[in-house]
C-alpha cells in the first residue's frame, strides 16, 4: 500500500508542475503552444518515471506510453483538435530503423557466437597466464570485457564473463566486488568506443549516418584514454583485496572452472568466427561501398550464419529479445510526439540561451547533463530525447559544425552511466548475477566506486571534447 | 538417519551456514545435501538485448558455489550430495524436501552487507515455508 501510495503521489506531482509550469508559460506573450505541448511531456515523463523507478517493465513502460500518444492524438483530437499530438504514419518516421534493424542483426549473431563457450575459454586463459598473480588477472579481465562491450555489446559482453569471473575471484580467494564492478564499469567504457557497443552510442551514430571507422575514430581514443584514470581508480580502491589473493587454489575449484570454461562447439566457433570476421572487415571497409549502413552488415552477417550453420528457426527467433526492439520503438515514437509539439525545440531553446552562442560551454553542457542524469535516470530515452536538441544546437551556435556536441552527448550518456547501478543495463544485469552467488551489491556501494570513476572520465572526456574539437 | 537439506547461494554471507549444518549433520549422523536454485528473474525488469542464453552460464556459476560447499563439507569429514534447480526458491525447496523425504530444512540469518535477504523477509519467509512443506525449518548461523 506504500508503494501505491507513493506511485500516485509522484503522478500527482508531475501532474502538479505540468500544470504550474502551463500556467507560469502562458502569462507569457510569446508563448505559442498548446495542450498538446503538456500531455506529451507528461506522458514522456511519465514513461521516463516508470522506468527509471523500475515500476514496470522497460517495455511495457514505453509500449504504454506509445499508445497513449496515439490515443490522445486520435481520440482527444477528435473532440478537441488542440490535443492532437501526433499521428501512425508521422510517428513512423521518427522510429530509427537503422538502430532496430542493427541490434537486431548484432542480437543473432551473438546469440549463435555466445553459444561456443569461446569467452569463458579466453577467461580461463587469462587466469592460467596471470600465473597467480591476481594484479595481472584482474587487468586482463577488465580489459577483455571493455573489447568485448566495444564488438558485441556492453550487456552481451557482462553476461558472459561476470559469471566466470565470480568464480576466479572466488578460486583465488579476492572479494568477487573486485573483479565484477571494475568489469561492470569497463564495459560502459568500451561500450563508448564502436558504434555498436552501447545503445547511445548506436543511437547517436546511426542518427549521424556515421560509418563504423568514423565513429570510431572519434570516440576509440577517448574511451582508451578512460581506462587509464580508471585502471588507477580501481587499483587504488581494490590495493587491499587483491594483494591478499591466496597463492596455493584448491585443486576441486580449479578443475570445475576449467570444466566451465571449455569450448562447447568447435564447428560453429569456426563459422560464427569466420562471419564475424567479414562483418568487421565490412564495418571496418563500409565507406568504399557507398556507405554501406551498419545494419546491413550485421543483418547480412546474421543471415549468412543462420543459412551456414542452419539452427532450428524458431528457438533462433525465440533468442532474438524482441523486447528490446518494442523498447527503443517506443522511446522513438514517445520522442516524436515531444518533437512534433514543440517541447524539444523549446527545451534546446533554454539550453541554447544557457550556452549563449558559445560552443565550449554548449558542449560542457553537452557531456555534463547526460552525464549527470545518466545516473538518475535511464540513458536509452534520455538520449533520444536529447539527440533533436544537439540537432537544433548544431544547427544554431557556430562552431558546432564538426559534430562536437554530439559526441559529447555520447560520453556524457555513456560514461555517465557508471555513477549508480540505474546508470546503465549492464550495471542492473551484474547486480542480479552477484546476487545468484549471494553477494548483495547496494547503491551506496556500487557508488563508492562508480562515482569517482565516473568523475575523472567526464573530466578527461570534456578536456578531451575542448581540445580535440 | 534423517537428511538435511540446506539451500545456499554461496558467498561469505553463507559459510557460517554451511559450518553449521555440517556439524550438525555430522553429530547426528544425518545425510546432508546442498541446494542450489537458478533463478533468472532479477532480468524481468531491463529491455537490453539478453541474447545470452543466461541459464547455462548461471547453472555453472551454482555448480561452482556447490563444489565449493560440499569441499568445505569434506575438509570437515563428512560428504554432503548437492542438488541443483532452476525457478524460484520455495517452489523449489517445497519440491525437493518431498523428493528426498527430507527432514529438516537449515537456512542462515542475513549477516553483514553480502547477506541476500532482509533478516524480516527471511522470518516471514521460513514461516511459510514450514507450513507448505511440512518439514522445521531451522536457522544455523554459527556452530554451537
Amino acid at each position: 500500500m506504500k508503494r501505491k501510495g507513493f506511485y500516485i503521489l509522484v503522478i500527482l506531482g508531475i501532474i502538479c508542475l505540468s500544470v504550474g509550469i502551463w500556467w507560469l508559460l502562458t502569462q507569457s506573450a510569446e508563448w505559442q503552444y498548446g495542450p498538446s505541448f503538456f500531455i506529451s511531456t507528461g506522458i514522456f515523463l511519465l514513461v521516463f518515471v516508470a522506468i527509471s523507478l523500475r515500476w514496470m517493465h522497460e517495455t511495457a513502460a514505453a509500449l504504454l506510453g506509445a499508445a497513449a500518444v496515439w490515443l490522445v492524438h486520435y481520440i482527444g483530437g477528435t473532440f478537441f483538435p488542440a490535443l492532437q499530438i501526433i499521428n501512425f504514419e508521422e510517428s513512423m518516421t521518427f522510429v530509427d530503423w537503422n538502430v532496430i534493424w542493427l541490434i537486431m542483426g548484432m542480437m543473432i549473431f551473438m546469440a549463435m557466437f555466445s553459444e561456443t563457450g569461446a569467452i569463458n575459454w579466453i577467461a580461463f586463459r587469462i587466469f592460467r597466464l596471470a600465473k597467480g598473480n591476481a594484479w595481472l588477472l584482474v587487468i586482463g579481465l577488465v580489459i577483455l570485457t571493455a573489447v568485448l562491450s566495444a564488438f558485441l555489446n556492453d550487456v552481451t559482453a557482462i553476461l558472459l564473463v561476470v559469471p566466470l569471473s565470480i568464480q576466479i575471484a572466488q578460486t583465488v580467494g579476492i572479494h568477487p566486488f573486485a573483479f565484477v564492478i571494475p568489469e561492470v564499469l569497463a564495459s560502459n567504457i568500451g561500450g563508448a568506443a564502436t558504434i555498436i557497443g552501447d545503445p547511445p552510442s548506436t543511437i547517436v551514430g546511426s542518427h549521424l549516418g556515421l560509418g563504423f571507422v568514423e565513429y570510431l575514430v572519434n570516440m576509440a581514443p577517448i574511451a582508451i584514454l578512460c581506462m587509464i584514470p580508471f585502471l588507477i581508480i580501481i587499483g587504488i580502491l581494490y590495493r587491499r583485496e587483491i594483494s591478499g589473493a591466496k597463492e596455493q587454489y584448491s585443486p576441486a575449484l580449479v578443475s570445475q572452472l576449467e570444466n566451465d570454461a571449455l569450448i562447447t562447439d568447435f564447428p560453429l566457433l569456426r563459422k560464427a568466427g569466420l562471419v564475424g570476421f567479414l562483418m568487421m572487415i565490412l564495418f571496418f571497409t563500409g565507406d568504399m561501398f557507398g556507405g554501406i549502413p551498419s545494419s546491413v552488415i550485421a543483418l547480412s552477417g546474421a543471415a549468412i550464419l543462420i543459412a551456414w550453420v542452419r539452427p532450428d528457426m524458431h528457438r533462433m527467433l525465440h533468442e532474438v529479445n524482441w523486447t528490446t526492439l518494442i523498447f527503443f520503438i517506443g522511446i522513438f515514437i514517445i520522442v516524436g510526439g515531444l518533437e512534433a509539439t514543440g517541447v524539444i525545440a523549446w527545451t534546446a531553446g533554454i539550453i541554447g540561451n544557457l550556452a549563449g552562442d558559445n560552443i565550449k560551454i554548449a558542449s560542457v553542457l553537452m557531456v555534463w547533463i547526460p552525464g549527470v542524469a545518466s545516473g538518475i535516470v535511464a540513458n536509452i530515452p534520455f538520449t533520444v530525447a536529447a539527440l533533436p536538441i544537439a540537432d537544433f544546437l548544431t544547427a544554431t551556435i557556430s562552431g558546432a559544425e564538426n559534430l562536437v556536441l554530439y559526441w559529447a552527448l555520447i560520453l556524457g550518456a555513456d560514461l555517465g552511466g557508471n555513477s549508480t547501478i540505474l546508470g546503465s543495463a549492464p550495471n542492473i544485469v551484474a547486480v542480479g548475477l552477484l546476487g545468484q552467488a549471494g553477494y548483495r551489491l547496494t547503491f551506496g556501494r556500487f557508488m563508492r566506486d562508480g562515482v569517482p570513476v565516473t568523475i575523472a572520465t567526464l573530466i578527461l572526456a570534456t578536456i578531451w571534447l575542448l581540445i580535440r574539437y | 538417519m534423517g537428511i538435511i537439506l540446506c539451500a545456499t547461494r554461496g558467498g561469505e554471507a553463507s559459510y557460517p551456514t554451511q559450518d553449521a549444518v555440517i556439524a550438525l549433520a555430522k553429530e547426528q549422523g544425518d545425510e546432508l545435501v546442498f541446494l542450489y536454485v537458478v533463478d533468472t528473474s532479477f532480468l524481468n525488469h531491463t529491455a537490453a538485448p539478453l541474447v545470452v542464453d543466461v541459464e547455462p552460464q548461471l547453472e555453472k556459476l551454482g555448480q561452482f558455489q556447490l563444489v565449493m560447499a560440499q569441499e568445505r563439507a569434506t575438509t570437515q569429514g563428512i560428504t554432503a550430495q548437492t542438488i541443483m534447480r532452476h525457478g524460484q526458491l520455495r517452489t523449489e525447496l517445497v519440491s525437493v524436501v518431498k523428493e528426498l523425504g527430507a527432514t529438516l530444512i537449515v537456512m542462515g540469518h542475513s549477516l553483514g552487507p553480502d547477506a541476500a535477504f532482509e533478516d524480516s523477509a527471511l522470518q516471514v519467509f521460513a514461516a511459510d515455508l514450514q507450513i507448505e512443506s511440512g518439514v522445521e525449518v531451522r536457522f544455523l548461523d554459527k556452530i554451537d
